[in-house]
Parts: C-alpha cells; structure tokens; sequence
C-alpha cells in the first residue's frame, strides 16, 4: 500500500515536473523542475527495492549537479536569462521558433512509436519474478563494488579526477593563459 | 499491480522529454538538463531490470556509474558553457560555430 502511494505520487511528480521543465520560460524555473523530476525518479528508486541508488540519486543529483546548474546559470545570466525573443506564436515562450518545436516533438514521437512495439509481448517473454523489496541492498553493492566491478569502480575515479582538472582548466578566467 | 511495463513507460516518457528539449531549445543549460533527463530514464530501466528480470544488484551498480559519468559530464559541460559564455557573451546555441577564437 505504501509503495503504490509511493509510486503514484512520483510517478505525478515526474509528468508534471518534466512538462513544466519543457515548457517554461525561466532557465532558473527550469533547473527547479528538473530539481523536482529527478526527486520522484528516486521515489521510484524507493519503490523498486534500491535504497542505496535512490540515496545517491538525491545526493549527488539533488545536492550536487543541480546547484550547478544554478550557479552556471547565475554565472551566465546575461540577456538570455530570461529568452523572450522565442516564442512559439506567444504561447510556449521556451521552444524556439515553429520549425524547432515540429522537430523536436516528432522526434519524441517517432522514438515513442518505434519503442512502443517492444511492449506488446513484454509480458510473454520475460518472466517476471520479484526480489524481496524491504532488503537492504548496501551491503550487497558495497561487496560487489570491490570484488566484481572493481575494474570500473578506479576507472570512475580516474574519469572523475579527469573530469574535475579538466572543468578547472577549461572555465580558468580569461588573462591567465 | 505495479510490473515492468509501468516503470518503461516513465522511462520512455523521460527519454521523450529529454530529447524534446535537446531538439528544440536554443540554450545551452536546457540542452545540458535535457541530457539529465536521457541518462536518468538510462538508469530507471537499468534498476527495473533489475528487479523484474535478472533479481541480482548488477543494474543497481550499472545505475550508480551512470550517477558518476553523469556528475562528471555536468562539470565539464558547465566549464565549457561558462567558458563559451566569456568568449561570446551569450549562451544561444546558434553562437557556437567554432572551436577556438
């Protein structure tokens, strides 16, 4: 009962957020909504057994890349801050001009159609079976971690190191060359 | 009552959204939280594998990479757009047609 709730209140929050996130006019409401879909995503985590992944989704997306985004957008907030200049016949102000906003939203529906073919005999081909949902997970990803995948647990290291010299290298101020 | 098919769909609904907003916006951080949404719908279906198919924790860790490639490329897309935005003093799409000044 819990976990239907669970999932019907982030599944709303992820509809609503995520059309809000394409049709609003403000960057920063934008990054809000982004802020609020990626809150129900970890409710969904919650509802599929993955504590540790939805503990980590909120902290590192919550806590982290999206508080990025809100100072790259303050850093940046020059006159396309708010982007009033396109407008979709005055009535979705974010999307561009008429042949943008066609594009985009063909492309989402071809990808929709031809992915909706798979869930016909979705059913009937896999066998669904279901782990015990109120199992603590950490335990078992943390021996994983440093015995299975351990080859790509120092990989990630080294690529977050790369990662962190090569922003500070790349957005260093503009006289020290 | 909840099965795989409801969690696919969010996914798929995700994915939609996110490449409807990299198509069709012309600023840089939209695209940029637009490649947000892709990844996260990515690790949505990864961990509902994992419950509904194979019952072991592999999707969980294939997840969290995803959270770390993804952190990772946040911080050097925003370096890049801060960076853009000293050179050209706006950050429209359609500015960024060369590779150095």
């Amino acid at each position: 009962m819990f976990l239907n709730t669970l999932f019907f209140l982030s599944t709303f929050l992820i509809f609503l957020s995520s059309i809000s996130l394409v049709t609003t006019k403000n960057i920063m409401h934008s990054c809000i909504f982004l802020l609020g879909s990626l809150i129900g995503v970890a409710g969904l985590y919650v509802t599929l057994g993955a504590d540790f992944v939805a503990a980590t989704q909120i902290m590192v997306y919550v806590g982290g890349i999206v508080i990025l985004m809100l100072f790259a957008v303050m850093l940046t907030g020059g006159k396309d801050f708010v982007s009033r200049a396109q407008a979709l016949m005055g009535l979705i102000p974010a999307m561009g001009n008429k042949f943008s906003t066609f594009v985009g939203i063909l492309t989402a529906a071809v990808l929709v159609i031809s992915t909706s073919k798979l869930f016909i005999n979705l059913r009937s081909a896999i066998p669904q079976n279901k782990m015990a949902a109120t199992e603590s997970t950490v335990n078992k990803i943390g021996k994983l971690l440093v015995t299975n995948h351990v080859l790509a647990f120092e990989l990630s290291s080294v690529l977050l190191l790369g990662a962190l010299i090569g922003a500070a290298i790349i957005a260093r101020p503009k006289k020290i060359f | 009552m909840i099965t795989l098919e409801s969690y696919l769909l969010i996914s798929v609904f995700m994915f939609a959204i996110g490449v409807w907003i990299m198509i069709a916006r012309k600023n840089v951080v939209a695209i940029l939280l637009g490649i947000e949404m892709i990844l996260n719908a990515a690790a949505l279906n990864f961990v509902a594998y994992s419950k509904f198919v194979t019952n072991n924790l592999d999707g969980h860790i294939f997840a969290l990479f995803i959270i770390v490639v993804a952190a990772a490329e946040a911080a050097v897309g925003l370096a890049i757009v801060i960076r853009f935005f000293q050179i050209k003093e706006t950050i429209h799409i359609d500015e960024a047609t060369q590779l150095r000044n």
